[in-house]
């Protein structure tokens, strides 16, 4: 990716519903052009509202949204969402009922070609036979794919999507997720897209933000995220993780697994060791340290729940495995899924 | 209990579509008699202008005023919106007849207004004077559908519209208002029924529509055929304004497709425009309820108390009372018989709602068709036996005005309770019975709890119109038998105005009590 100009930038982003409850509090992100960023929070931690916020449809309380050089919104401007050049794809889609597929994705074109261009867009989504169909007459895969298309129609400075995979089943999903990042590639769109999936936000993502409680805490590509989560919250966010809180000597974090590089961090400082499952080697041994206290299939995995007196862990082990519930078994562990972050 | 509730399920189909198929049977085999060749060289053209006229009236102004209050009670938020979004329905309660009275006592030469104004004030009569009485009190069929549907539609679609470039109000009226287009369709189709339905209205003013000619057929020419081809044409224009509401929402739907629906925040008002909204509700409220009830309690006060009123306030109240007990229960009945999924519910429960667009008049037409066929039929027999003429069914007794009132409002029953009844899903029966509970437990603790307030308010319903209802009971009644609105009727239509006021405001005081509890529930099932 040559251009890694930003095209939206927005800064301290803050908006609370109620007094007490902040849904945005000082949330920054940058989107990069022609490039897919996935934003991956739990629910309630504010990415619809920034989604929203973006849009116009919300009003930011402190912060700023600019595209370029245009400000949308800040402490003395509000761009309404007409004016924004926005392409949004609702969760629910949000077709106008009443409209066919065509009139739907014409909506947001003006000019005498407005029906032919609304047509080329369809039929780029492979849809054109279903110019005339009403939304209720469409599969849910190709509402969606009609939102898209209508979204995309007015040629947007940048498209949003929310959660634009949550209403289908789990195999259309991968298909429409993989259709979609096309569409979105071809397009060459600026899009962020809301999730709560991280699978689906690493699957899709040039660039993934981590979101929890109103602020961005995590940005980067996302196997780089994934392998460098910045906090506990974040290592959370994008998977199985166990914690184990030490603190530091010598540069190193002492576990009940033996001592972990902690370069970084001073004497004494606490600190969490963030060690994914698949981190652990589980060898079986009669006069081993650890038990087998549970073991479940996960197809190509396996899960091993292990304890000793220090304490009980999951591990994730290659199928098939012939460790047994009650084994003993010693456990190693591979520091290339291991960070150790402050506490 | 699918059995019984299916055969009282027919029985209500066949009281609500025997009239109106007894209608078409004679108008279509029956002699033409002269009052109709006459009328069809003479005044039937004026008839049909008329009732297009005050149909198109009421039908604009009942619009505008009830999609506005809609939208309002259903997307802001202001001081007083909550009392207000039942209030603004009550207006049913006042029958069109009653506030023409007193607009036109009021406007006309003579009265106080006319007086105040110096002339200006124009006098409330003719067709445009009866289109807006009817948009004045049945604007709430509008209202009630209009803001069910702006509060269940998703504030996505009007947002959506807002990214692709649309200001807020081209957003409103390219997505919001045409996705409420059939909800108001299917308001307005009712008000523009009522108003061609009516009788005391138009003839007070001074509009001959179709129902005046129709009620001319039978009290002055005594043509039962003639009767019957008049209602033919008015069934026929019943037919048309419901093929015209049900074939612009043919395909598009108005509910969001994909069914997650986010309820859209209310727009708050303070200031200016939370006074203009309250004025908003308040005028048609005045002028549709207040002021016509107030003038009448002014004459009431200042005129002697005419005789009689006692009798015709129990018979209006137990006629209205009959009919409402049987329309829920038949209500309710079919409701449950349509559970059953059966063809032959299904069918009966089509066949009851014909009734809906069978005008009163016609369904006293249909009922005198009925009854006095049966009556010849059955004549020879019963000679033959007896030696005496069969005794006569038609008058002297008010089970023929039940009659006709159940074949006009049964149908308005039937859909209060289907709503009711679906929030007995099937997996609360199922819960019920894992528990353990027979069918009479299931019938008594689960169903009944959830339909008693809509069966409740479905039989009020059908109580308020019977106690309004006017052509019919003038058709059908016994000799002598009076009801509230016959007397204020014939008061009236003798310009003995002040005699009228009493009984015409009785019949809303009366049916004011129903009417809350009707409102309030309707208005509780919105959020």
């Amino acid at each position: 990716m040559a251009d890694m100009r930003t095209v939206l930038s927005i800064r301290g982003a803050e908006r609370r519903y109620r007094a007490d409850h902040a849904a945005l509090a000082g949330a920054d992100l940058d989107l990069k052009a022609g490039r897919i960023t996935a934003l991956l929070g739990p629910s309630g931690s504010g990415k619809s509202t920034l989604l929203r916020a973006i849009a116009g449809l919300e009003r930011l309380e402190a912060g700023s949204i600019r595209l370029g050089d245009t400000i949308w919104n800040d402490a003395r401007t509000h761009v309404p969402p007409e004016a924004r050049r926005v392409g949004m794809v609702f969760q629910d889609y949000a077709l106008f009922p009443h409209m066919t597929a065509l009139a739907n994705v014409a909506f947001g074109l003006s000019g005498p070609d407005k029906q032919a261009r609304a047509m080329t867009q369809l039929e780029a989504a492979e849809l054109g036979h279903k110019a005339k169909a009403y939304p209720h007459e469409l599969s849910g895969g190709e509402q969606q794919r009609v939102a898209l298309a209508r979204a995309l129609a007015p040629e947007p400075a940048v498209v949003l999507l929310d959660e634009p995979f949550s209403g289908l089943d789990r195999r259309l999903r991968g298909e429409l997720r993989e259709r979609t990042v096309d569409t979105l590639r071809a397009a060459g769109t600026t899009a962020l897209i809301v999730t709560h999936d991280a699978e689906e936000a690493m699957a899709v993502a040039d660039q993934l933000a981590l979101m929890d409680g109103g602020r961005v805490i995590q940005t980067g590509a996302p196997d780089e995220v994934w392998m460098s989560p910045v906090s506990a919250t974040a290592a959370k966010l994008l998977g199985d993780v166990e914690i184990i809180e030490a603190s530091v000597t010598g540069g190193q974090a002492e576990t009940p697994f033996g001592p972990v590089d902690a370069n970084g961090f001073e004497d004494d400082q606490p600190v969490s060791v963030l060690i994914r499952p698949r981190a652990f080697t589980l060898s079986l041994k009669p006069e081993g340290e650890y038990t087998i206290t549970r073991r479940r299939s996960a197809g190509p995995h396996l899960t091993h729940r292990f304890a000793s007196e220090a304490g009980e862990w999951t591990a994730q082990t290659p199928a098939p495995s012939p460790i047994q519930e009650g084994d003993r078994v010693s456990v190693e562990l591979d520091p290339v899924y291991v960070r150790v972050v402050a506490a | 209990m699918p059995g019984r509730a299916t055969s009282l399920a027919i029985l209500a189909a066949t009281l609500c579509a025997a009239p109106i198929l007894a209608v078409v049977w004679i108008g279509l085999s029956g002699e033409t008699g002269d009052y109709l060749r006459h009328l069809a060289g003479t005044r039937l053209p004026t008839y049909l202008l008329t009732s297009a006229l005050v149909g198109l009236i009421a039908a604009g102004g009942a619009g505008l005023i009830g999609t506005g209050l809609g939208w309002l009670m259903a997307r802001t938020e202001f001081t007083g919106r909550r009392t207000l979004g039942w209030i603004l329905i009550l207006p049913l309660a006042v029958p069109a007849y009653v506030a023409a009275y007193a607009w036109l006592d009021l406007s006309a030469a003579g009265g106080p207004l006319h007086a105040a104004t110096g002339g200006l004030f124009p006098t409330i009569r003719g067709s445009w004077g009866a289109g807006l009485m009817f948009a004045l009190v049945l604007y709430p069929y509008v209202y009630l559908l209009a803001r069910n549907t702006f509060s269940s539609q998703s504030a996505d679609a009007y947002n959506a519209a807002r990214t692709l470039g649309a200001g807020p109000l081209a957003a409103f009226w390219r997505t919001s208002l045409p996705m409420a287009r059939p909800a108001i369709a299917a308001g307005l189709a009712l008000v523009v029924m009522e108003s061609l339905a009516d009788y005391g209205t138009v003839s007070h003013l001074g509009a001959p529509t179709l129902s005046i000619g129709l009620i001319r057929a039978w009290s002055g020419a005594g043509s039962l055929v003639d009767a019957a081809r008049l209602s033919l044409v008015l069934v026929f224009i019943a037919m048309l304004v419901f093929g015209l509401e049900r074939a612009q929402r043919r395909r598009a739907r108005s509910v969001n497709a994909a069914g997650r629906h986010k309820p859209s925040p209310r727009i708050r008002l303070s200031g200016l425009p939370a006074l203009g909204a309250l004025t908003a509700c308040l005028l048609p409220l005045t002028l549709g309820m207040l002021i016509p009830l107030g003038r009448l309690v002014w004459l009431a006060a200042h005129t002697e108390t005419a005789p009689g009123l006692v009798a015709a306030s129990w018979h209006s109240l137990s006629l209205a009372g009959i009919t409402a007990l049987i329309a829920a229960a038949l209500g309710l009945a079919t409701a449950y018989a349509l559970r059953s999924r059966t063809a032959i519910a299904t069918l009966a429960a089509r066949a009851a709602s014909l009734g809906y667009a069978v005008p009163g008049a016609v369904a006293a037409v249909g009922v005198i068709a009925i009854l006095s066929g049966t009556q010849s039929l059955l004549d020879p027999a019963w000679r033959s036996v007896t030696g005496e003429v069969f005794p006569i069914l038609l008058t002297g007794t008010g089970a023929a005005l039940v009659f006709a009132y159940l074949s006009r409002f049964a149908a308005a029953a039937i859909s209060p309770a289907e709503t009711a009844l679906a929030r007995v899903t099937p997996s609360l029966d199922g819960a019920a019975r894992t528990l353990g509970a027979s069918r009479g437990q299931r019938v008594w603790h689960i169903h009944w709890p959830l339909v008693v307030a809509g069966v409740t308010s479905a039989g009020l319903l059908v109580f308020v119109e019977v106690l309004k209802e006017l052509p019919a009971t003038m058709i059908l009644r016994p000799f002598n038998y009076d009801t509230l609105a016959i007397i204020a009727h014939n008061f009236a239509s003798d310009e003995r105005l002040g005699e009228a006021a009493l009984p015409s405001l009785l019949i809303p005081l009366v049916a004011l009590l129903p009417m809350i509890f009707v409102a309030r529930y309707l208005s509780r099932q919105d959020p």
